[in-house]
Order: structure tokens, then sequence, then C-alpha cells
């Protein structure tokens, strides 16, 4: 990891439920003013982490320690979490949820007005300030409640799956706000199995399975730490190189390139040597990093049988 | 603190600043005032007068009943009936409608006509004209023998629906006939009148302090707040348990519980409605008393005000006081239920129990009526989830000893101190479980744990 002090601190936390560990002896550092994707298939314990981050529960073993203090009820007022599993009131008109959520965060009644004001004005949803929830489509709900989560200015976002449900337009503004938020120095848990999001976004990233840590470090790191050393490549010729097995391990032919994956402790830079010494044309030779998407699948595989959600 | 409130106060309008609160705040009331004051309009409502012509074959029956037609004698029988029918809450609906309309009487007046030399046929034809042609409204033609076994009374009106009138006509015909005959029999209308007289059965209570109580009103007083409390605690119990499914049904509650403490969420929540039940409990008890000074202000209702029991400000005290503990005993109840089911149809199969306790205090009340200072009455009056329903309606028939009362408040206070916090444990944990309903077991294990 890089510079800058940790905003959070999840140390060596287990949650139990019964005979169930749901979470087990978890450790990860999150910094200020960076994107951290928590990565996870279902039913990894990805909920009951965030749970305990935001207070809602107390890990059985371990700390968490957000801003250099142990979590607390005070604390939760400087979160602002966005569940995957949300909802508004049905019959209540939005202004007045959302002044209702902003009193329990402890916003002063005349800030929040000014800040639902202007939160509305920036989602396009002024004119549905005194309407009721049945009366708005499902997307303006997700955007009343992201506004919900970041009305008293948290400096904390957890932010779970927040993009389901949205269309690309609304997308693209939520990241900017997100990206507004990172310049402002906010720190930023962004939980999603969509792995491409997660790679547009993240800078560091944490991927649970089966209640444990799998990897975790800033994105390069995973990436490289995860290398497989796969290779591109795109020739005539060179034939016999490729089938020199302490060099490259797999070669799998594709429509228009092969796919290398060299040999344990293979080098590329050998392997284009002796490509070209043996007079292969090279069209192409490129080093693959291996996507979020690979890397989740290679770790998680197919086993996302565990279904425990609490 | 400040979270709390914030609670209370989300909660307490979002019952409040509402038209079905207004609607169903002012509809009891209304309803009240409607059943006190409308038999009061409708009485000072004078009809048109009946015009009829009495044909007397044996001239002797018309001027007794003449007299007994006159505006006088009728107003003062519609005085007794209203009052007989205030005292007799257990006549039939038809009995009292039928009283009550005997209030409508609007007189009559009556048309001469000669019938000298006439036959029975010609008189009747004449009339018969006379009706058709609205100079009359109706006609009886007293036969000459009117002692005769066989001898008919015909009466003919053209407001045959006008029951009150025919009725009046009937009544007045046969007193004055029955006056006749006791005249023949040299019986004096006084001695008569003497004869008839009902005795006045003055039925009341005697307090410890010596007192005397109206019975049959105290009856009515006792049901109307019992049915009072009982109602208000269904629907403030089902208001609650409906808030908490909303919050659990729409994952609400995972964003509450990131923001304020479960037992803040769930007490703010139930001292939030209490609240607005209190607030449509005040305006009613408000425009209760509102309504008796009124009536008391008109001179017709001042005998029956008498009647009712005497309600004293400490007794309006004791009531709101046990609402409360009622309020509070049930919604902790439903609170419970609430984040152990999953949607609104489930809990209420289970808010059935709870229900169904009421209303046997609800019962009970009845009971605590006829015999306030029965054992039956003390233990059900200080047993926590009766108390609510029977205490305020005894402290009404008999208040019993302040210690009774104390010991009520205390064993009720405590009922409630426990089921809050169960019903607390239920619900940090009850809320945050979605897609199944917690069973019995799973709910005992969450309230076990720390």
């Amino acid at each position: 990891m890089s510079d800058g002090e940790a905003s959070l601190k999840v140390e060596n936390v287990t949650k139990r439920f019964g005979d169930f560990t749901a979470v087990e002896n978890l450790s990860f550092d999150v910094r200020a003013g960076r994107v951290f994707g928590f990565l996870g298939p279902n039913g990894a314990g990805k909920t009951t982490t965030i749970r305990m981050i935001v207070g809602i529960t107390a890990p059985d073993e371990g700390v968490i320690e957000l801003f250099g203090e142990r979590m607390s009820s005070k604390l939760q007022d400087r979160i602002g979490y966005l569940p995957e599993e949300r909802g508004l009131y049905k019959k209540m008109k939005i202004a007045d949820q959302l002044r209702y959520f902003a009193a329990l965060k402890d916003v002063p009644a005349a800030v929040a007005e000014k800040r639902i004001d202007q939160w509305l004005e920036r989602l396009n949803l002024s004119e549905w300030k005194n309407k009721k929830t049945t009366d708005l489509s499902k997307g303006m709900q997700q955007k009343i409640q992201f506004i919900s989560t970041v009305l008293h200015d948290p400096d904390l976002l957890i932010l779970d799956e927040p993009f389901s449900g949205l269309d690309p337009v609304n997308v693209e503004f939520m990241i900017d706000v997100l990206a507004e938020f990172k310049t402002r120095n906010k720190t930023i848990i962004f939980s999603t199995h969509l792995m491409e999001t997660a790679e547009r976004l993240c800078h560091d990233i944490i991927l649970i399975n089966k209640s444990r840590k799998v990897i975790g470090g800033s994105l390069r790191e995973v990436k490289a730490g995860y290398g497989k050393n796969l290779i591109a490549l795109r020739a005539v010729g060179g034939e016999t190189v490729l089938a020199d097995r302490s060099l490259v391990a797999s070669a799998a032919e594709h429509s228009d390139q092969i796919e290398i994956e060299l040999a344990e402790g293979g080098d590329p830079q050998l392997l284009l040597k002796r490509l070209l010494d043996s007079g292969a044309k090279i069209a192409k030779f490129e080093q693959i990093e291996p996507s979020l998407n690979d890397i989740f699948i290679d770790q998680v595989g197919g086993d996302t049988s565990s279904e425990f959600q609490l | 603190m400040r979270k709390f409130l914030a609670v209370v106060k989300h909660e307490y309008k979002k019952i409040v600043v509402k038209w079905t609160f207004l609607i169903g705040t002012l509809l009891f009331p209304l309803l009240g005032v409607g059943f006190a004051i409308v038999p009061a309009i409708i009485f000072s409502m004078k009809g048109e007068p009946t015009r009829l012509v009495v044909v007397d074959s044996s001239s002797k029956i018309a001027p007794r009943l003449k007299e007994n037609l006159s505006s006088s004698r009728i107003a003062a029988k519609a005085q007794q009936a209203a009052n007989e029918s205030l005292k007799d809450m257990n006549a039939s609906q038809e009995d009292r409608i039928k009283s009550g309309a005997t209030q409508l009487a609007s007189g009559f007046i009556f048309v001469d006509f000669d019938a000298a030399g006439k036959t029975p046929e010609q008189i009747r034809e004449e009339l018969n004209q006379k009706a058709a042609s609205d100079q009359i409204d109706a006609y009886l033609l007293i036969p000459r023998d009117v002692a005769g076994a066989n001898s008919q009374f015909e009466f003919r009106s053209r407001k045959a629906g006008d029951f009150v009138a025919n009725d009046t006509v009937k009544d007045a015909l046969n007193d004055a006939i029955r006056s006749q005959r006791l005249a023949d029999a040299n019986i004096n209308e006084a001695t008569l009148q003497n004869i008839n007289q009902n005795v006045d059965f003055d039925s009341k209570s005697i307090s410890e302090t010596g007192e005397e109580k109206d019975g049959d009103s105290l009856f009515i007083a006792s049901l109307v707040i019992g049915m009072m409390i009982y109602i208000s605690l269904t629907i403030y119990g089902q208001i609650i348990m409906g808030a908490v499914v909303e919050e659990k049904e729409t994952r609400i509650a995972e964003i509450l519980f990131s923001s304020a403490r479960p037992f803040d969420l769930m007490f703010g929540k139930l001292v939030g409605v209490g609240l607005a039940g209190l607030t449509q409990l005040g305006i009613w008890v408000g425009s209760l008393a509102a309504l008796f000074a009124f009536l008391s202000t008109q001179a017709d209702m001042g005998p029956i005000l008498e009647t009712l029991p005497r309600v004293t400000p400490l007794m309006v005290l004791y009531f709101f006081a046990y609402f409360l503990v009622g309020y509070f005993t049930y919604a902790a109840v439903f609170a419970l239920i609430g984040s152990m089911v999953t949607t609104v149809q489930e809990g209420g199969q289970f808010a059935f129990p709870p229900i169904m306790i009421m209303l046997v205090g609800f019962y009970f009340g009845f009971a605590v009526i006829r015999d306030p200072n029965s054992s039956l009455s003390f233990w059900v009056s200080i047993s926590p989830f009766f108390a609510p329903l029977t205490m305020p309606i005894r402290i009404l028939a008999e208040t019993p000893p302040l210690w009774e009362i104390g010991l009520s408040l205390l064993l009720n206070g405590l009922t409630i101190a426990g089921l809050v916090w169960i019903a607390a444990r239920v619900y940090r944990v009850g809320m945050l479980m979605y897609g199944k309903r917690a069973t019995i077991p799973e709910v005992l294990k969450w309230i076990r744990q720390a």
C-alpha cells in the first residue's frame, strides 16, 4: 500500500451466528481519498462486514477503528451507508423522508433543508420534492436513496451495489459525484460483484470468499501479484519455440491470435527474443494483465453455494 | 436523545398530519354529538298539523277525544315518552324509533262537519271527497254504541304512513273510550288517574362514601369508556405494527440502524405513535366535555345530565394514565410481532392473540360494572394486560382505594418495562432478517442473546 493514514482499520474481525462463521479473522485498511472495492460473491460475508463497519452489529472478535477511534454510535453520523437492499417510506413526501434521514444523522434542520434543495436540483429531481415515493420511478427512487446517503456530508461513504437499477446516464452521473467526493478526500467503500465497474473505479480492493480474505491491496499490486504471465501473440512461424515446455506452459490458438501462458519463471523478454531468432514474423506481442473478472472467477470459481445472509 | 426526539416527531407527524387522522378524530365526536343533538333538534321541529273530522254518532266520545288530542296533552305525553326511552336503554329498536317519533307529534286541527241526517254511506263519500280535494287529512267515525263488542271505529287518513298521527289518534281514542266506560261504571277521573300511575322506580347505587350513583347511566358511561379504550388500543397497536413492518419490508431498517440505536428507534416509535393517540383521545375527551357544557345550557337536558355519573378531573387523569398503560403494553407486543413477520398480512394473523386478550379484558369490564368491589374486579383491575381495560371502569363505578390503583400502576409499569425490553431485543435482530418469518425458538434465542 502507498502513503496516507488509514481512515478505516478492520483488524482480525470475526463474526459468528450460532455455529456459522460469517466473517473470519478479516483485516484490511481503507485510506481517505481513494475508492476501495469490497468484492466477493453473494454470501461471502460482505454485508455482515459492512454492518459491523457502520455499527449495526458488533464484531465477536477483533477491532474496527474509524478515523482513529473505535467504532461507536457517535461515529455513525460520519458514515453514509447505501445498503444493497434499500427502500423509502411509500406514502411519505420525498422532502419529509430526506428531512427525517438527515435528522437521524444529527444534521441541523436549516442545513438539511438547504442541502436537500441542492441535491434535488443537482439530480434533476426538484419538481418531485413534495411528491410521494409511489409517484417516482425506480431510478428516481434510487437517486433519492443516494441523496439520503450523502445529506450529512459523510466522511466515509459505503455504497453496496449502488448502480443496480440505474440507467447508463445516471451511472455516469453517480460516478462523477463519487469522483467529487474523492477529491474532497472522503473515504469511499464500494461493494459490488460487477468486476468491470470495480476495475474502473477502485484504487484498492479486497476480495473475500467464504468469510475469509482471498486477496487484497492496490489494484495494480493485486494484478501484478496475480500475474499469470499471459501473452497475446499474432505471428507467422515460431511454432518450435512455442512447443518448448520449459518456456511456454500452454499456447491456445484463438481466431486471430495465440494466447500464451508462460511456464513457471518464464521470461517474456526471452520468449520474444527466441521468437525473433527463430525467424517468426511478429504482428503483435502483448503482455496481458489478468482482468479483475478473471481473478474473481479464478479465486471464487463457480462456488457460490453459500447463500447465508444476515 | 436528539435522535430519539427526531423519531418521536417523525412518527407523530406521520399519523397526525394526515387526512385519515382528521376524519377519524372528527367522526367519533360527530357521531356522539349527532346521537345527542339530532333528536333534540327534531323534537323541536313541528310538522304540519293533521286536519281531522270527527263524526261522533254516540255524541259522548268527541269532547274527551278532542281534549286528549289537544297540543298541551300531546306535549306532556311526548315528554313522558322521552324520559322513558332514556331510562329504558334495553328497549327494542322498533320501540325506540316509535317512542322517539312520538315526540314528533305535531297536533291536530278539528274541522267541523255537519253529519245530521246523512246516512253513513253519504258521510263516507263526502269525507272521502274532501280528503281527495285536500280540505281534510283524515276522519274518524265513532259508532253509536261505543261499548259493543262489534262496534268499529273507522279511521281513514290521506297520510297512511304517518304512524305517529295514527297511533296518537288511536291512543287518544282508547283513552277517551276507557274514560267513558269508567265514567259509565261510576268511577271518577281522579281515582282513575291514581290507579293508572306508574311506580317511580328510582335505581341508584350507593358508594362507600355514601353517595348515590345512577345505575343505568353508569353502565352506559362505562361501556362508552371501555369501547373507547378498546378501540384506541386496537387501532394504535395496529398502527405500530404497520409502521414496524413497513420499515422492515422496505429495508429502511438497515438505514435507520446505521444512524441510530435500535432502542431509540423502537421506543421513539412507541412514544410518537402514543402521543398521536393521546392527541386524538384528548380531542375526544375535550369535545365530550364541550358537549356536556353545551347540553347543560339546554333546559330540557338538565334532568338527564343529573343522572350521569360524576366525572372528576382526577378520573380523567386516571383515564389518560390507563390509556397510556394499555397503549404501551399492547404497542410493545405489536412492535414485537411486527419485527418477527415479513408482511402486514402475516402480522394480522399474529395480532389475533393480543386482540383476543384485549377483548377478554373488555368483557371483564362488564363484571366490574356489576360488582366493582368483588375480588374478581380487584384482580382484573391490577393484572397486567387487563387493567387498562378494567380499571378505568372500576374507577368510574366505584373508585377503589388509592393503594389498589398504585399497585395496579406499579404492576403494569413493570410489565411494560419487561415487554419493551423483550420487544427491543427482538426488534434489533428481527428487523434485519429478511425473507422469512422468525420462528418462536429463534425469537427466544434473540431475547436470550446479549
